[in-house]
């Protein structure tokens, strides 16, 4: 699928969504919302994990951070100044924790960064322990729909922001660093810079959807926002719908926003067993995931 | 004029003293060869140059810039570029992208992927890889590989090559092709190039003068028929009086 | 300060230690042998908690009768996951090599089932019961039944495994394996069936270990994952690889969390664990497989 074809079938898929509420009930606007929140949190892992092959599994700390800022503004500062505020915590942390976490390679990053995401929870949970909240309530919180078009947006930014470091010079480098990333310093790019970069970039729109939700649900609690299902969830999302291109993140929400809707009802524990076993089944036998499968590329760029 | 200066150059490891005491200079232009049996040292001098290692001692000069402290991508940045000695191709990019990718940001970085590409395509077609440019470097043979090895390292546009046992693995045809290859580059991108070899018979066509490394040290330098009839490298390079 | 140098404080982080090394000792074999990093782990203590809650709560049977069906139960999952996932990666493709990057994927996904198999089964609430927890005395130390018993058959297994290794031959091609595993090959140890066993001992002790703790602690379909960390923290503080290193690093982070608890709060636990979770990936030497060598 050309590039033009495909951001015209993006461009065409925004403005069907934006359309969303006129058309729609609340319920499913609330399902879009979910669905426009796993589109942006995927696409932006994808910036840091697919292209430069450091997988994280606790993406979920930027989107929890993102939540917890935007629970202790709440009141003190506007909707407009919370979001960004939101994103630019996640940007930092990302960015502060980089350069240690970013020099272990392998499997050993991936449950790091698991690690990490959970020292983070625990430490939220013992810092609202001393101030004495064991969670909060957001009054006055916006209604769904504006939360819906920030999201909108958000998913937007996160699927333009991915879309171009591909093309870059820069999305250049990190393929090559993913490759070998001994052999891409020989022939001039400079990792750790690009690395963590690709870190602090993957970082920002996850606090921001973070921020947004706690607004939606009105509710800050520690362990629910931390929750390392949500991290599992995007990696899972990312493997089936495919990491290589701004299309897979696409497929993966929507299949498992179909899938949970189907089945979180009644049997959470089944949808979860089944993305469990969708996550298993990809790696071993489809590990280009679904877009990789159905727009295999022209053998140009990456595999 | 002199391009790179190695003074005093020492490595250790730990207890294992890698290199000791190492002087040489490479002109601008020239090929010099660096021979040695295994463990002499010599990927161990490229570490050092390239920047993947810091020297212990000694001082590392190119182009009259001090290479202490810099890391890789600032030593390819300035000029210098190596192949590996076990091959590192950016396996799951295609052949023509491996190159760009050095053409983006090498020594002399072009200006948009679009020449990045164009300088590609030039250098693979100069290596004979040009029918191979869009496939996966990793379904190439290893004489392929090195093959891209050598383009991306030129791709970089850098003026000093380090070749590290290019020809290594490879058939006697392999070779003179490779060794052909190799002069063209020279000539046509005015190359200065520093290459480790065991192919004696690589080393002795390719190099204006050459010189010998044993446990560290360096034994001996001169034009290879020099090198060739020195008995010191007769005693440790092939332990003996010369046949 | 006397609470600290306390017999009670002793005791306590010696079985907490025991349990830990006993926990771990799985996960180092099955790394050392295949470097695969089972982050289900923890969820093999979890199975076998559950199978020894169930045994206890519907035929009334010991845990310390029930953990050989635990362990075997584990054993059982250990040699299908090898047979059904992870046996392509030993054959040198390159869809081996790209499974190997991949295992840890792998992993979690089991372990995402396992949990959730669990819940469907048990349902999330936890459960507990009792059983050997009468009191003993010994000096000022004291301890309950159960709790002596633990830590009596973790120990007996740790040091009967690591015997075993010693002095039986396959307990040599086990170590043989781990060092080099090319060269094992080339003198003749058979590395299917070493690997095979190697799991299902590995995924067995964790299981056994589980039902000695689900004597002491709540079991919950969730309670695997501080298990898996603090088996990670084990085996990479001792080493990884280094089975002897792992048990002693099991005491060593059974102290550690036993008597940072005991000078801070039990709320701390957590952050503790995590943080040398953290710290220690963090500090460690890069290119773990010995040297300068990239993991990737």
């Amino acid at each position: 699928m050309s590039m033009r074809a495909t951001a015209v079938g993006l461009l065409a898929l925004g403005i069907a969504t934006a359309a969303l509420p006129l058309m729609a009930g609340d319920y499913f606007v609330g399902v879009a919302l979910w669905l426009l929140m796993y589109v942006a949190l995927t696409q932006s892992w994808t910036v840091l994990s697919g292209m430069t092959g450091y997988v994280s599994l606790g993406h979920v700390v930027f989107y929890g951070l993102g939540g917890y800022v935007a629970a202790l503004a709440w009141g003190a500062l506007p909707l407009i100044a919370i979001v960004p505020l939101a994103g630019l915590a996640a940007f930092l942390l990302a960015v502060l924790i980089g350069l240690p976490v970013l020099r272990v390679r392998g499997p050993y990053f991936v449950i790091l960064t698991f690690g990490v995401a959970e020292l983070v929870k625990h430490v939220v949970v013992a810092i609202e322990g001393w101030l004495g909240k064991f969670s909060r309530v957001l009054f006055g919180a916006p209604d769904m729909i504006t939360l819906f078009y920030i999201m909108l947006a958000l998913a937007a930014a996160a699927t333009a922001l991915t879309a171009s470091v591909r093309a870059s010079r820069f999305g250049h480098g990190l393929l090559a660093i993913r490759e070998n990333e001994e052999a891409a310093e020989t022939v001039g790019v400079p990792s750790v810079r690009f690395k963590l970069l690709a870190f602090g970039l993957s970082a920002l729109v996850p606090g921001m959807v973070g921020s947004v939700m706690v607004l939606r649900s009105t509710y800050f609690e520690p362990q629910q926002l931390f929750d390392p299902v949500i991290s599992f969830t995007i990696v899972t999302m990312a493997v089936v719908g495919g990491s290589d291109d701004v299309k897979g993140p696409l497929l993966g929400a929507a299949g498992f926003v179909l899938l949970s809707e189907l089945l979180w009802a009644n049997a959470p524990q089944v949808y979860m067993i089944l993305l469990g076993l969708l996550l298993i089944v990809f790696v071993l036998f489809m590990p280009e995931g679904l877009s990789g499968k159905l727009f295999p590329p022209r053998r140009r760029g990456a595999a | 004029m002199t391009l790179l200066a190695v003074r005093q150059v020492g490595k250790f490891f730990g207890g294992v003293r890698a290199l000791s005491d190492v002087s040489f200079d490479v002109a601008t232009g020239e090929i010099v060869g660096i021979m040695g049996a295994n463990g002499a040292g010599k990927t161990t001098l490229f570490s050092l140059i390239a920047g993947h290692e810091r020297a212990s001692a000694g001082e590392i000069v190119f182009d009259g810039r001090n290479l202490r402290g810099l890391r890789p991508y600032e030593i390819c940045r300035l000029g210098i570029a190596r192949t590996f000695q076990i091959v590192r191709p950016f396996g799951g990019l295609s052949v023509e992208d491996n190159v760009a990718t050095a053409a983006l940001f090498g020594a002399s970085p072009a200006a948009s992927r679009g020449a990045a590409l164009r300088r590609a395509r030039e250098i693979l077609a100069l290596v004979g890889l040009a029918d191979r440019a869009e496939d996966l470097a990793e379904t190439l043979t290893l004489s392929g590989q090195k093959r891209l090895e050598l383009a991306r390292a030129v791709a970089t546009g850098g003026r000093l090559l380090l070749l590290d046992e290019v020809m290594a693995g490879l058939t006697p045809t392999e070779v003179v092709a490779l060794l052909e290859v190799v002069r063209r580059l020279h000539a046509e991108h005015r190359l200065t190039i520093l290459i480790i070899e065991h192919v004696m018979r690589a080393l002795m066509q390719l190099a204006g003068r050459i010189i010998v490394l044993h446990h560290g040290e360096l034994i001996a330098a001169g034009t290879p028929a020099e090198i060739a009839a020195d008995p010191r490298v007769h005693e440790c390079y092939f332990g003996g009086a010369a046949a | 300060m006397d609470a600290i140098l306390s017999g009670q404080l002793l005791a306590a982080a010696l079985v907490t230690g025991a349990l830990y090394a006993l926990t771990a000792l799985g996960l180092n074999l099955v790394y050392g042998t295949m470097r695969l990093l089972n982050v289900a782990h923890g969820d093999l203590v979890m199975i076998g908690a559950y199978v020894a809650f169930w045994a206890f709560s519907f035929a009334a049977l010991s845990p310390l009768l029930s953990l050989i069906g635990a362990g075997a139960l584990a054993a059982l999952l250990g040699a299908a996951l090898y047979y059904g996932l992870f046996q392509r990666m030993f054959d040198g493709s390159r869809a081996a090599q790209r499974l190997e990057a991949n295992s840890l994927l792998l992993f979690f996904g089991v372990s995402v089932i396992l949990q959730n198999v669990a819940a469907l089964q048990f349902s999330g609430t936890p459960r507990g019961f009792q059983y050997l927890s009468d009191v003993y005395r010994l000096g000022n130390v004291a301890l309950t039944g159960n709790r002596i018993a633990a830590f009596a058959v973790a120990i007996v297994l740790c040091f009967g495994i690591l015997a075993f290794l010693r002095f039986h031959v396959v307990g040599l091609a086990i170590k043989a394996l781990i060092q080099r595993r090319d060269a094992a090959a080339v003198v003749g140890v058979d590395i299917e069936r070493v690997q095979l066993l190697t799991i299902c001992v590995g995924f067995a002790t964790a299981a056994i270990a589980g039902s000695l703790v689900s004597m002491t602690e709540q079991i919950s379909p969730f309670m695997g994952f501080p298990f898996t960390i603090a088996a990670f923290v084990v085996i990479i503080l001792g080493g990884l690889g280094n089975i002897t290193g792992g048990i002693a690093a099991g005491f060593l982070l059974g102290a550690l969390e036993t008597y940072g608890v005991a000078v801070t709060s039990s709320a701390y636990r957590s952050i503790l664990i995590y943080g040398i979770f953290v710290l220690i990936l963090l500090v460690r030497p890069q290119g773990l497989l010995g040297g300068r060598r990239i993991v990737r």
